[in-house]
């Protein structure tokens, strides 16, 4: 198998397996619906994967208490479930930011020495 | 549902219901409110999809299609949505299949979870026991606890020679009622372990 095509199938694992971190931090700046998340995140990370997947997430992201949802309705256009992080994924998010660092650090360093 | 999200071509319109019935299908299994919240969610998304993609060369229904496109395999993102609430739903109800199967899928993911899974699993063994024998003790009143003066109990389908029965005449209510509660207690921290377990 060619590098590339190995590549191919580790980048959008390896990006896939950061989003629950990525949606927290994007939340953490303001309140934001599913589709405007959606578009963020492709816009930020490139990660190309289908907008829908997001919602599993996010649903798993509100029973454990980490976001909270409200609809509200907007003028002209269709009503939006936004999104907004809870006190509990404020915290939670600070310990995953520090598991982050800790990571791309020692891995930056073995990128560096090899 | 037209008039929450305004499609303005009759092409689109029908490709936006036949989207919404399937939609409507297979949320089925869900409870009411869960359905209509999930449902409203995935159609706003697909209406700010095709609002916002607008080029000024692409149809509406082209734009609405490549939305629906875009939003994935509805199997891709409902199964996973309906079978997560659907297992918390049981489970909390205490759902005999489901609670096996939390049990199952929390005893696999490392070793903490299945010393909690241990755990619950004697505590459902002991809680349904006492209910079958607080049952059985209607039938046969010797089932039930027996007590030895030495300070032993012993809980037993038979008569206990030396031994004095608890609680002879109310064993089967306090039985049935405390077994009860005690399922729905472990039901309750079993809801609370498997939203834990998700983090």
């Amino acid at each position: 198998m060619e590098s590339e095509q190995i590549l191919d199938r580790w980048i959008p694992q390896f990006r896939k397996g950061l989003l629950e971190f990525i949606i927290l931090l994007k939340l953490q700046q303001g309140n934001i619906y599913g589709y405007e998340l959606a578009v963020e995140i492709k816009r930020l990370t490139e990660i190309e994967v289908a907008e829908g997947t997001l919602y599993p997430l996010l649903n798993r992201l509100k029973r454990d208490g980490l976001v909270t949802t409200e609809w509200q309705s907007v003028d002209g256009g269709s009503p939006r479930k936004y999104y907004e992080i809870t006190p509990l994924g404020v915290e939670t998010l600070v310990k995953m930011k520090t598991t982050w660092t800790q990571t791309h650090n020692s891995i930056f360093n073995m990128v560096m020495q090899s | 549902m037209t008039s929450t999200f305004p499609i303005k071509s009759e092409t689109a319109q029908q490709v936006w219901n036949i989207f919404d019935r399937e939609l409507i299908h297979k949320l089925k299994p869900l409870p009411e409110d869960e359905r209509t919240d999930i449902r409203m969610e995935i159609l706003s998304h697909l209406f700010e999809s095709t609002v916002n993609n607008d080029n000024g060369s692409d149809t509406e229904e082209i734009r609405l299609i490549n939305a629906i496109s875009r939003l994935g395999s509805p199997e891709e993102y409902l199964d996973p949505l309906i079978s997560d609430i659907l297992l918390h739903q049981k489970a909390s109800k205490g759902h005999p299949a489901a609670v096996l199967q939390s049990l199952r899928d929390s005893a696999k993911k490392s070793l903490l979870h299945g010393l909690m899974t241990l755990v619950l699993g004697m505590g459902y063994f002991w809680v349904i026991m006492l209910f079958i024998m607080s049952v059985m003790h209607i039938i046969n009143p010797d089932v039930g606890i027996w007590y030895y003066p030495t300070g032993e109990i012993s809980l037993s389908f038979s008569e206990q020679p030396d031994a004095m029965q608890w609680q002879t005449g109310w064993f089967s209510l306090i039985g049935i009622m405390s077994s009860s509660a005690a399922y729905w207690g472990l039901n309750k921290l079993l809801s609370y372990f498997i939203s834990k377990s998700k983090a």
